[in-house]
């Protein structure tokens, strides 16, 4: 079984300690990405970082924030540098202005693939281009994404071919027409148990379907019929 | 490239090509401001084989890859307006291009019953002279899709030697049957239209019609004609048809002239090569010129050998399936195999 959990965004919009608190006491998560994707929520989540109860957690990571409306960049990397080594920080590639600072975090950047409203990071090509510029730098593959940019997941498979040894975690959920995060559907579920192989053992899911916290068992049975189904043992890098 | 190395000089296909990059470039603006992760615009004919010339026209769909919305009638209409600023020339009058174009019936009425000849037409123009005037991820999206139905989707049973298959039959034989179907349509505008226009027609299906089967037997024939180490690496057998559609969707970026190109060059024929883009070339340098253009529309077909330009284009049209006989049956080492292997039974 891989890590699994949620994005506390994706139950908990503005409220990290919330959705950690909603996953802590649940037997099957073991992973939690901790989301700060509006940047006015990145300094409450680095200044409560040190006191949230992770223990539960076997895998932690944090997402960077998607858009820098209220913080400059330089200040968002200082807020992040700080939070605890061993978490991998999710980024958005528009957010990196500056290769040479984001460079400094090595392989703890772990960029993700985007959806279509963006402009960069979409397809291999992109994402090829994209860590030309920052070698060192890991790879969170957002299934919901590469399945809006190519349905058939031919896209996501080549992404794993060719990023699989950078991959640090996987975001699951369904993506609607305006990029939204949604529960799993049919077709979605379908479409993601064709890529399962390539996903390493140990890599983490972390959910990022928005929904409402009775609906967290169901959702982790969606994903795991999906995802678990087929998982292979492939060495993480 | 080729041109160079042959030593000729291709003056209507250089001049078609920068024609048709400022035209794009023209249209592309004129519609920049209608950004949508639903649909694109996209051109076929002419323009997205990179052939235009002063008498093109536009051929242009509002391709939804997405919820349907009332909306898309009205932006159809401010598109066809905001078109005919930059090419005037209005669409033909079938009435397949012009208009809005669901992917649905793309990806899923491939043959069958509810097939027709407009989405057939449809299909493969997009497959093999398409371009987007804007959100070509939409464009690349809905090709995968129709990829993956004939790649995917559609495969033999699994050989006793282990050996994959290369040659996806689906695609292949509905790119057989488009252009089978190009020349049955010839014949029956012929007699729906009582001849009109009858010559510009039939030299357009002696050339440019052509070159896009030669498109589709290429790209059906890809992973052979430009093997793909990473293609002949997948272990997995689902995971390599989806390498295989991948594959197929890269030819999708090049231009049926700029494909048989790849395929010429790797001959090493000049001869071939001048036979070739030369006829081709002559082809287009008549469509360039508005006098000769016209002549080819009005050629009465009782007289078409007294017309130099109709005359001169069906001499060259000789050339040009001479050529393409000669890359396909035995000039190329690979596409020679794979025509005798499928190209008949």
């Amino acid at each position: 079984m891989r890590p699994i959990g949620f994005s506390t965004g994706a139950l908990a919009k503005g409220d990290v300690a919330r959705g950690v608190e909603l996953q802590r006491t649940r037997q099957r998560i073991d992973a939690v990405e901790l989301s700060a994707l509006r940047d006015h929520e990145l300094p409450a989540l680095a200044a409560a970082a040190g006191a949230l109860d992770l223990r539960h957690f076997s895998y932690v990571s944090v997402h960077a924030p998607s858009k820098l409306e209220t913080l400059d960049e330089q200040s968002v990397f200082e807020l992040l540098v700080q939070l605890p080594e061993p978490w991998p920080i999710v980024a958005h590639p528009d957010i990196l202005r500056t290769p040479s600072l984001w460079r400094r975090l090595g392989a703890r950047l772990c960029i993700e693939n985007m959806d279509d409203r963006k402009t960069t990071g979409r397809t291999p090509a992109e994402l090829r281009a994209l860590f030309e510029q920052y070698p060192d730098a890991s790879f969170c593959l957002d299934l919901g994404h590469a399945r809006q940019i190519d349905p058939t997941m031919a896209s996501a498979l080549q992404m794993l071919r060719e990023l699989g040894g950078r991959l640090r975690q996987v975001h699951v959920s369904e993506v609607g027409t305006r990029g939204e995060h949604r529960a799993l559907g049919a077709t979605t579920r379908l479409a993601f148990s064709s890529v399962t192989h390539r996903i390493p053992e140990g890599c983490p899911l972390i959910l990022e379907s928005v929904i409402p916290p009775e609906d967290i068992e169901r959702e982790l049975d969606a994903v795991q019929t999906a995802l678990e189904a087929s998982a292979v043992q492939v060495a993480t890098a | 490239m080729l041109e160079a190395q042959s030593g000729a000089k291709w003056d209507a296909i250089r001049a078609a090509r920068a024609k048709t990059d400022d035209v794009l470039a023209l249209l592309g603006a004129e519609l920049a401001d209608l950004a949508d992760a639903n649909f694109s615009v996209v051109v076929t004919g002419s323009l997205g084989r990179g052939e235009a010339t002063a008498g093109s026209d536009a051929d242009w769909i509002l391709l939804v890859d997405g919820p349907s919305d009332p909306n898309h009638a009205i932006l159809a209409g401010d598109i066809a307006n905001r078109i005919r600023k930059v090419v005037t020339k209005e669409v033909g009058r079938t009435g397949t291009f012009g208009g809005i174009v669901a992917s649905h019936e793309l990806v899923h009425y491939i043959a069958g019953t509810r097939d027709s000849n407009e989405n057939l037409t449809r299909r493969i123009l997009l497959l093999s002279e398409s371009r987007a005037l804007i959100n070509p991820l939409v464009r690349e999206r809905v090709i995968q899709n129709v990829l993956a139905r004939y790649v995917v989707h559609d495969r033999s049973v699994q050989s006793r030697s282990g050996v994959r298959q290369s040659v996806p039959n689906f695609f292949l034989n509905d790119v057989v049957r488009y252009w089978r179907t190009m020349a049955s349509d010839y014949a029956s505008k012929m007699w729906e239209r009582q001849r009109e226009g009858w010559g510009i027609r039939n030299i357009k299906l002696r050339f440019s019609r052509k070159l896009l089967f030669t498109w589709g037997m290429i790209a059906a024939f890809a992973a052979e004609v430009f093997p793909s180490a990473e293609l002949q690496q997948v272990g997995d057998d689902d995971e390599y048809y989806h390498a295989l559609a991948k594959h197929i969707g890269t030819l999708t970026e090049v231009t049926p002239l700029e494909l048989l190109a790849r395929v010429v060059m790797a001959c090493d024929d000049k001869e071939l090569a001048n036979r070739i883009f030369s006829s081709y070339d002559a082809f287009l340098g008549v469509l360039s010129d508005p006098d000769q253009r016209e002549a080819l529309e009005k050629v009465p077909f009782e007289r078409a050998l007294d017309e130099p330009a109709y005359a001169g284009l069906r001499d060259a049209s000789h050339a040009f399936r001479e050529g393409v006989t000669g890359l396909f049956f035995d000039a190329h080492p690979a596409l020679k195999r794979l025509i005798r292997g499928y190209g008949v039974f």
